[in-house]
Order: C-alpha cells, then sequence, then structure tokens
C-alpha cells in the first residue's frame, strides 16, 4: 500500500494523476485472478487435478502400507500427497498453461493488451497469477492427500516436519512446472504445441527414455525437467540435490525468458 | 485526437530459402484524427487499415515511424481505457466467458466500480444475454459486447473497425447515432466502414488508403465536391436525337442510357432545360444526379485495389488539403 502510494506520486508529478506501477501490477494480478475463475476449464481441470492427487495418492499410499511384503521402517504419510502430484500436477500444469494459449487462440489477447499495453507488467501477472493458484492448490491437495492416507492406514506415520517437508518439495515441484508451462504456452502461443511440449518435457521423456536400454538416451532422459520433478518428489533416479534443483530452476528461467521475451517483444496475435 | 507520423509496417513473407520478400503494409501514413468529428477511414480490403489502428494501439510495432494518442504512445499509459477505447474484432472475446465477466475483467484493471460495467451494458442494449457465455452470442451482440467494452472507461478517443458488421437495420441505425453523438461531445472516433452509404451519413472527415499508402486526407464536403466536376443531368424526352444533337452543339458530352433517357456531363439541370425550351422538345424527367462516396471512393481506390489487379501502380491522384 506505501508503496503504491509513493508511486502514485511520482507519477502525479509527471503527466496527471495516473496510478504507479504497484497499484498497477495488483489491479492486473486482480484482473488475472477474475480472468481464471470466469471460466469453466479452470475449474475442470482443479477438479481433475482433485480426483487424481487425493484419489491415486491416498489410495497408493494405502496399498504401500498393507502390501504383505511388509516393509522393514513404517512409511510415512506423505507420500500420498508426492505420488499424488506426480500425476495430477499435469491437471495444474494444463490449468496454468491453458490460461495464457487460450488468450491467443481466441485472439482475446488484443483486449487484453488493450488494458494492460505495459506488457512487463502484464508478464508479471500472467506468470505470478497461474503459478501461484496452481502452487497453492496443489499443496493443499496434497496435503488432504497425506491425512486421507493417514486415516485409511493408520500404520502410517504422520509428523510435523515430515509434512512441511513434503509440501515444500510439492510447492518446488509445481512452481517449477508452472512457470515453464506458462513460458512455453507464451511462447509458443498454440495451445496443442504448448501442451505437447509440457507434457514430453515433464512426463513422457523422462519416463520412457531410461526404459530403453540405450546409454545416450537415459543420459537425455536425465537432463529433462521432468526427472528433476521425480527426483524431488520420490528420490528415485540416481542424482544429488544440486542436479534436480538446477534442472528445476534452469529448465523453468529459460522457459519463462523465452515467453517473457515473446510477449514483450513480438506482435500481438 | 490522433496523430499517425510516417507510420510504416513491413512484414516478411515466405520462407528464407525462396528469398526474404518483405510486404510493406503500411507505408510512410501520416495523418490526424481531429477531435469532435467523426473521421471514416477507408480502404479495400489488405489496405492497412486494421494494421494501422492495431499499431496505433500498441499491438503491433511500427517498423517506422510513430502514432500518439492524445499526445501520448498508447503502450505508455497507465489507463489506457480512460484514453482510448476501441472495438477491432469483436470476435476476439473468450467464447467460455460472460460478457459480463469480459467487462468485469476490463474494469478490473482499471479499478472502474461494478455499476459502471452494468451502466455499459444497458446502453449498448446487451440486457440479460451478458450473463450468457459468449460462445452463444450472435455477430451483431459481439459488437455491441464490443462497443461496451470501448466505451467502458469514458475516453476521449474511440477507434472503431467495422463496428457496423453483423448489425441488422436497427442496429447499424444505433451505432450511426451512437458514434454522432461521441463526436458532438467532443470526442475523437475514428470508423472504418466498408459500408460506403452508412460512412456518407455519418463521417465528417474522410481518410483514405490503398496499398498501405494516403489517398485522400480530407473533409467529407471537399471529397465529395471534387466529384461535383463530374455531376451529370439526366433528361428523358420524347425526341433524344434532337436535345442530343443540340447539347453537342454546346459541346456538351451527351450519352444515351438503355432505359432510353440521355446522360449530360458537367451541365446543370437549368441549363439542359433551356436548350429544350429553346429546342421546344418536351421534357418529362429532368434530374442532376451528384455521385455517391461510393463512387468518389472506387475512383479514389480503383487503381489500388490489392486483390484485384497483378500490376503495382502509383496511388491515384491525391486530394490532399
Amino acid at each position: 500500500m506505501t508503496a503504491a502510494q509513493t508511486a502514485d506520486r511520482t507519477a502525479t508529478t509527471a503527466a496527471g494523476p495516473e496510478p504507479g506501477t504497484a497499484t498497477l501490477l495488483a489491479r492486473t494480478a486482480a484482473a488475472e485472478w477474475l480472468r481464471l475463475r470466469t471460466v469453466r476449464s479452470t475449474w475442470w481441470c482443479l477438479l481433475a487435478a482433485a480426483v487424481t492427487v487425493v484419489g491415486i495418492g491416498a489410495t497408493a499410499a494405502f496399498d504401500e502400507a498393507t502390501e504383505p511384503a511388509a516393509t522393514t521402517a513404517a512409511l510415512p504419510a506423505t507420500i500420498a500427497g508426492e505420488f499424488g502430484v506426480l500425476l495430477g500436477q499435469f491437471g495444474l500444469l494444463v490449468l496454468a498453461l491453458v490460461a495464457v494459449t487460450q488468450e491467443h487462440a481466441s485472439g482475446s489477447i488484443g483486449p487484453t493488451l488493450q488494458w494492460t499495453p505495459r506488457r512487463g507488467v502484464l508478464l508479471a501477472a500472467r506468470v505470478a497469477v497461474p503459478v501461484v493458484v496452481a502452487t497453492v492448490a496443489g499443496v493443499l491437495l496434497a496435503l488432504v492427500a497425506d491425512v486421507a492416507a493417514w486415516l485409511i492406514a493408520p500404520e502410517l506415520t504422520l509428523s510435523a516436519g515430515e509434512l512441511a517437508g513434503s509440501l515444500g518439495r510439492v510447492a518446488a515441484v509445481l512452481v517449477a512446472g508452472s512457470v515453464l508451462a506458462v513460458g512455453v504456452g507464451l511462447l509458443l502461443r498454440s495451445t496443442a504445441g504448448a501442451l505437447a511440449t509440457v507434457f514430453l518435457l515433464q512426463l513422457v521423456l523422462p519416463a520412457l527414455l531410461p526404459g530403453f536400454g540405450v546409454e545416450w538416451m537415459a543420459d537425455l532422459g536425465e537432463l529433462l525437467p521432468g526427472t528433476g520433478a521425480v527426483w524431488t518428489l520420490l528420490g528415485e533416479p540416481d542424482m544429488t540435490a544440486a542436479q534436480a534443483a538446477a534442472l528445476l530452476v534452469g529448465w523453468s528461467v529459460a522457459a519463462l525468458v523465452a515467453g517473457g521475451w515473446s510477449l514483450l517483444r513480438r506482435d500481438a496475435s | 485526437m490522433i496523430q499517425v507520423r510516417g507510420l510504416t509496417k513491413e512484414y516478411g513473407t515466405g520462407s528464407t530459402l525462396r528469398g526474404a520478400g518483405v510486404v510493406r503494409a503500411v507505408d510512410d501514413l501520416t495523418f490526424d484524427v481531429q477531435p469532435g468529428k467523426v473521421t471514416g477511414f477507408l480502404g479495400p480490403n489488405g489496405a492497412g487499415k486494421s494494421t494501422t489502428m492495431r499499431m496505433v494501439l500498441g499491438l503491433d510495432r511500427p517498423t517506422a515511424g510513430s502514432a500518439l494518442v492524445t499526445g501520448r504512445r498508447f503502450g505508455e499509459l497507465a489507463e489506457p481505457l480512460r484514453v482510448a477505447g476501441a472495438l477491432l474484432d469483436a470476435g476476439a472475446v473468450h467464447p467460455g466467458r460472460s460478457g459480463r465477466d469480459h467487462l468485469r475483467v476490463a474494469a478490473r484493471t482499471h479499478g472502474i466500480p461494478l455499476r459502471r460495467v452494468d451502466d455499459v451494458i444497458d446502453q449498448v442494449g446487451l440486457g440479460p444475454a451478458a450473463r450468457r457465455r459468449v460462445r452463444g452470442y450472435s455477430l451483431g451482440m459481439r459488437q455491441r459486447l464490443g462497443i461496451a467494452t470501448a466505451l467502458i472507461g469514458d475516453p476521449a478517443v474511440l477507434l472503431f473497425d467495422e463496428p457496423m458488421n453483423g448489425l441488422d437495420l436497427d442496429g447499424v441505425r444505433w451505432v450511426r447515432r451512437l458514434v454522432r453523438g461521441l463526436a458532438d461531445e467532443g470526442r475523437t472516433v475514428l470508423l472504418s466502414s466498408h459500408l460506403m452509404s452508412e460512412m456518407e451519413q455519418t463521417a465528417d472527415h474522410l481518410v483514405i488508403i490503398g496499398r498501405g499508402r494516403l489517398i485522400a486526407d480530407a473533409s467529407m464536403q471537399e471529397v465529395m465536391r471534387r466529384e461535383d466536376a463530374q455531376r451529370q443531368v439526366r433528361v428523358r424526352t420524347p425526341s433524344p436525337g434532337d436535345l442530343a444533337g443540340a447539347l453537342r452543339r454546346r459541346r456538351l458530352q451527351v450519352h444515351p442510357t438503355d432505359e432510353g433517357d440521355l446522360l449530360v456531363e458537367g451541365a446543370t439541370a437549368e441549363t439542359v432545360g433551356d436548350v429544350a425550351l429553346q429546342l421546344g422538345v418536351a421534357v418529362h424527367r429532368l434530374t442532376e444526379e451528384h455521385a455517391s462516396l461510393e463512387q468518389v471512393y472506387l475512383d479514389l481506390t480503383g487503381d489500388t485495389v490489392q486483390y484485384r489487379v497483378a500490376s503495382a501502380p502509383e496511388p491515384a491522384e491525391l486530394v490532399r488539403r
């Protein structure tokens, strides 16, 4: 609020009472949130994510816990949210991606830029809002899945420390994934092309490439963002935390730079 | 006030393998759009009207030149809807969102109260349909939604690209009155339309372009006066041969028509009537025919219609002020 007021005053001296950048950013973000809320596809994506994260996550955790070939140590209930998000993240990534590409498909990017012609302001809001929505929704769903798994399978352990660590990892994966989705959406502008790209990078190639038993394919798979996400959630392919973090951060920053360039510099259409 | 200065837009065409071609969609355009008037923006398809409007609104980046709206580049404006409202493409709305929600988003970007959303919905006559999803709208309803969006910030400058497309007769008359009223309130109105009869009734000033270049920038009166030199008189008489001979002896161009009338070029009704009286022939009909804007437009743009001729002639004679 104070930042907005300061910015207001500087703008006023220049050319009439114009709101400052902080105010514009707040309004644009509010408008982006309204855009998300007022189309049904957002709610369908959330529903799909909820069913997948909670349903599959909790069921899988229950299965693991009651496996007759009993595990030696007690399992944490947080495997429910982690496994659920590994699959259910795609509902949330589609939500973030379609929010961007639909504007280009319908041409409504035209009106959008007529209302917010300062493209830097639009870019900030356009990235921040879907990423926050996808991440918050995913973390809440993971929490629900963890608690549900713990309730139906009391053999599972659930401590505050485990929960905080697990939800932090879920948040990191969703921030990285939805920034990647928004960045690719801004760059390619086509829903089909962007969806195919994100699915290949995040799910299909990391899952399939190691399976061919060809060395360079497995190596390539370890360079993809989806592999970093799988490691962060399940700790599975053999790599260090630094490598996984580099994959998550590197890919999302690259997508953001390319997508940001596209919105800032190219003609709207 | 809109100021366009040397505005140019080039597009690359084709693949670089076959040699990169460059098309000049807009070529060094310079004109002003004055407040308090309706300025008609005319030109054949592909002349660059929409591209020009998109550059004025900062949607497309000019290759050269600039466009200012009330003295500022549109892309710099913090609250653009309070300065300039535009309807470029009525279809450019998310089909799954209701018209009212579309307007709510516009209002939200500017801190405009919700009351204003319902005001403009009433003003354009969208009524209860505003709460339905845009997917089910007719083109006319989309045009009304687009006009509502342009008006929501109560701007001093308005740009309408073909706002009458898809409207029925009532809708066309409504847009005409609306546009007239906006100009009479002192606003700057730039209106493109291919409906020449509508333009003739609505516009005060005309900017005509062809192949991206300025062909004419003049008041409606000036454009029509140019055509007065080509005014003609239609006369019907039982003895056309005698009258035509007498008129030709006065060095007037006379053309018989299929209906048996005579068309006399560059004459007034008085002259033709006097000649007929002196000759003693009966006259059953005598009318002065003024060129319509449509004819003027066709004369001016005839050489520049992009999708008809293969050669690339220079723009027709300029009618600049």
